[in-house]
């Protein structure tokens, strides 16, 4: 459940991020509320995951579910304080980036689990 | 924050690496390094002996990501050119890695970010360093017009 609702609110981000690079619009409140709820969802994912990664398979899957688990919180904090930081379309395309990173790193954490857990 | 939404212009680029598109690189790269060093930093204390030349490059590929990264996110001259030629082993060891990992498929039992030319990262690794080369020379060639 936590899977699909994150990576339905990233692809949402994503796809805000992208409008708003193409209409030169800046970073506001909603596009930072959004953000920030992918946020919660990753670290929500995080601790879940941590929780649980005594419960998947020893093999090589294991670093990369540890390592995507570790780095998505960051992926997101970056790209957006990238663009309060530096008000143009260009970081904008970089939360969109960032947006899309997390829904991919998302999707394929959930597919280490279902194979390996 | 308060409000902000409203027309902008894109940063003058053409004289900064990380401005403009270049923003975009920085973003792309700095995910990669933060996924690739993780990633092969956990290989290599964990099973380092299952496949060592394959988290070996992994690693390597980690901290050209990293060099590249700060490298365009610097942006000035002798950061540019760091960059540049992290963009170029990169490209190099995406090919020759990507070819072997075909050619000697023994030698990588596990997948590497290079192997098979990128392809568990979407060929990522495979046209980022084409397009930093791009952007680099073209920064660097604007920078040269200008000064």
């Amino acid at each position: 459940m936590l899977t699909q609702v994150l990576v339905a609110a990233a692809a949402l981000l994503f796809v805000v991020a992208l409008v708003y690079a193409a209409i030169d619009r800046l970073i506001d409140n909603f596009l930072l509320g959004l953000a920030t709820l992918v946020e919660l969802g990753v670290v929500a994912q995080l601790v879940r995951g941590l929780f649980g990664l005594g419960r998947i398979d020893t093999g090589s899957d294991t670093a990369t579910f540890a390592a995507y688990l570790l780095t998505l919180p960051f992926v997101l904090a970056i790209t957006v304080w990238s663009a309060i930081k530096d008000k143009t379309r260009w970081a904008m395309v970089a939360v969109a980036v960032g947006a899309f990173a997390v829904v991919v790193m998302t999707l394929r954490l959930q597919q280490i689990w279902d194979l390996h857990a | 924050m308060p409000e902000t939404a409203g027309p902008v212009h894109d940063a003058p680029h053409g004289e900064h690496s990380s401005r403009g598109p270049g923003r975009i690189l920085v973003a792309v790269y700095g995910i990669l390094a933060l996924a690739a060093t993780g990633r092969s930093t956990l290989q290599i204390l964990e099973y380092f002996d299952r496949a060592p030349l394959a988290y070996l490059l992994s690693a390597l590929a980690a901290v050209i990501y990293i060099v590249a990264t700060i490298g365009m996110a610097r942006g000035d001259r002798t950061s540019t050119r760091v960059a540049l030629l992290a963009c170029t082993v990169e490209l190099v060891g995406v090919l020759v890695v990507g070819a072997l990992s075909y050619a000697v498929p023994s030698a990588f039992p596990d997948k590497t970010v290079w192997s098979h030319f990128g392809s568990g990262y979407g060929y990522v690794p495979l046209v980022l360093p084409v397009l930093g080369i791009w952007w680099l020379r073209r920064v660097r060639a604007a920078s040269s017009g200008v000064r």
